[in-house]
């Protein structure tokens, strides 16, 4: 049954003021409505513009404007010599004060990692393998991964990251890692090389890795990266929907897909890995030298290979192909699943950014029956069915 | 200079307030050199950004602040019991003056921190500015939580403390606050380098 919308608690949310069981019904709510992640994106974006309220300083002068206006009249009989041996005695207190906040802190901690997910400044390690170093510290069973500090795995060591309390992410041998960034509205890991597979269960957008050649963020997933020593990336995704950003170039990946990414170049465009063998490498060849005769080609048995499931693939190469092969893509693309009425063939050749999002809209469905925002499948019935076959307009 | 906001508070021992009960000036000069900076932004944030105006209202809350601690029990948290002086201070100040003073129509904000020719440095200052602006125009009910989470770091119970309400409705605020400043600052999210 679909729960109750959780708007009012977003700032709660993301500020770690619910329980930890309200937090994880929360997550799994905004997952699937569609209607309260719209206001999360919003309510998470003025979050940020509220973290960049500077605290500003008071002037000197003001303590000066203080004591004048106090007046003599106020000055009590309480002299600096009798002060100083009470300042030593405050400065003490304040030590065991503060001893005291840091030992309740530690256990609060301890007892209710989750209710505090969002104030540390780092991140649980756990040692699974072999001998795993945060910085030139090997860590124990357990260790800290703070920010701007590197987690780094040789070749038989392996260890697990909670990503605060929305998940964890699985450090393969022979990888580096660094944690970038902690925060109500993202977290952020770098992944320079090797391989990691993560495990996120929170809303859209949390939770970003950085590679080389391409920024993977999540959209509710699990999923697996790789970068290799010249910064090239591959991302396979075995639940939910992964996008792969550099610039303006994005990739939508979903369960059942891959995607490589090259330096300077950015995400490539994404498959699914049951697709035939000569169309995948086909699709290599199209990202590698599209403009090409070689390029073409290989469009040409692209096509040939596509299946209903590869409008995936399809959907993302009419932006990727030279201007001349995209009418043969919105084709193929169009015999598989018609566009929605709202959307034209001019208007997609022309590459509207409206008329593409709305294709794409109806198309979700199909690459990820459970799919954003769609558990109970709207999506899916909101296709419309091909009647008789499709014909290509002349 | 300008500092980014910090969730750190300082403490202030019940020995520090017990000798501030007393008069003593050098006790009250330490508890003020903790919280001026916070009292003072909220002070400059609460007045439309004027700073001579805002010196005034943080004098005058210190002088309050002064007396009143006689009065401290230990019955709240004593940042708690601080701040709502403050909020109450801001608050009269409002109602002295009848309007906010729009923001920046008094004294431009001056910025003393490095000012790095980079763009995002730039593109960082800038978006600073706008988001003062920005927090300036909402409506008090909607600033002063704001204002209490960024500036003071206050946890949700503590700031329903301050202000007298329930935690209920200080997320209610703090949503409606979050959501005002992404509608009223949306021009600046494609401007990605200030949170790259």
């Amino acid at each position: 049954m679909f729960s109750k919308h959780v708007t009012k608690d977003i700032s709660a949310y993301c500020h770690g003021e619910l329980s930890p069981e309200a937090a994880r019904q929360f997550a799994e709510h905004i997952i699937a409505c569609a209607k309260c992640r719209g206001e999360f994106e919003e309510i998470k974006q003025g979050i940020k513009f509220a973290e960049q309220l500077p605290q500003l300083e008071a002037p000197e002068s003001l303590w000066k404007g203080i004591e004048a206006r106090l007046g003599e009249e106020r000055r009590v009989d309480v002299s600096r010599r009798a002060w100083r041996p009470r300042l030593v005695a405050v400065a003490v207190a304040l030590v065991v004060v503060a001893g005291l906040g840091l030992w309740r802190l530690w256990e609060k901690t301890s007892q209710n990692h989750l209710s505090n997910q969002f104030a540390q400044q780092w991140w649980q390690v756990q040692r699974l393998d072999g001998a795993p170093r945060i910085g030139s510290q090997q860590i124990g069973t357990t260790g800290r991964l703070g920010i701007g500090e590197w987690l780094e795995t040789d070749g038989s060591s392996r260890a697990q990251i909670a990503v605060s309390s929305i998940g964890t992410v699985d450090i393969d041998e022979n990888t580096r890692v660094r944690l970038l960034e902690t925060a109500p509205t993202e977290h952020r890991l770098e992944l320079e090389r090797g391989k990691m597979s993560a495990m996120i269960w929170a809303p859209p957008r949390l939770f970003f890795v950085d590679t080389p050649s391409a920024v993977a963020a999540d959209l509710g997933c699990a999923y697996t990266l790789e970068v290799d020593d010249h910064g090239a990336g591959r991302l396979r995704v075995t639940s939910g929907w992964v996008a792969l950003q550099l610039k303006e170039r994005e990739s939508i990946v979903p369960a059942g897909a891959a995607c490589e990414t090259r330096p300077g170049v950015g995400p490539g465009t994404p498959y699914f890995e049951d697709a035939s063998k000569s169309f995948q490498s086909a699709l290599k060849e199209i990202d590698l030298q599209q403009n090409s005769a070689a390029g073409k080609q290989a469009l040409n048995a692209l096509l040939n290979e596509a299946r209903w499931r590869d409008t995936l693939t399809l959907w993302h190469l009419l932006a990727r192909v030279p201007h001349d092969d995209r009418a043969l893509v919105y084709d193929k693309l169009a015999g598989f699943v018609a566009p929605p009425p709202d959307v034209t063939r001019e208007g997609v050749l022309q590459l509207n950014n409206f008329m593409l999002a709305r294709w794409k809209s109806v198309l979700e469905a199909h690459w990820n029956p459970i799919g954003i925002g769609d558990k109970k499948g709207l999506l899916k019935k909101s296709l419309v069915p091909l009647k008789k076959p499709y014909v290509p307009e002349r | 200079m300008e500092q980014r906001a910090v969730m750190v508070q300082q403490p202030i021992d019940g020995n520090v307030i017990e000798a501030c009960q007393q008069g003593d000036r050098d006790a009250f000069q330490l508890l003020f050199e903790t919280y001026k900076d916070k009292v003072f932004s909220i002070a400059v944030y609460s007045v439309g950004g004027d700073r001579a105006l805002a010196d005034d209202v943080t004098q005058q809350i210190f002088l309050k602040l002064f007396t009143a601690i006689r009065d401290f029990r230990g019955d709240s948290q004593f940042t708690t019991w601080l701040y709502r002086l403050v909020v109450n201070a801001c608050i009269d100040e409002r109602r002295r003056r009848k309007r906010w003073l729009p923001w920046g129509e008094i004294v431009a904000m001056k910025h003393t921190g490095d000012r790095k020719p980079q763009e995002k440095q730039f593109a960082r200052v800038e978006v600073a500015e706008a988001v003062r602006e920005a927090i300036a125009e909402l409506k008090p009910k909607f600033r002063l939580p704001i204002l209490l989470k960024y500036i003071e770091g206050l946890s949700y119970e503590e700031i329903a403390s301050v202000m007298n309400c329930s935690k209920g409705t200080v997320a209610s605020r703090l949503n409606r606050g979050h959501s005002q400043l992404a509608k009223r600052l949306a021009h600046l999210n494609n401007a990605s380098t200030w949170n790259d």
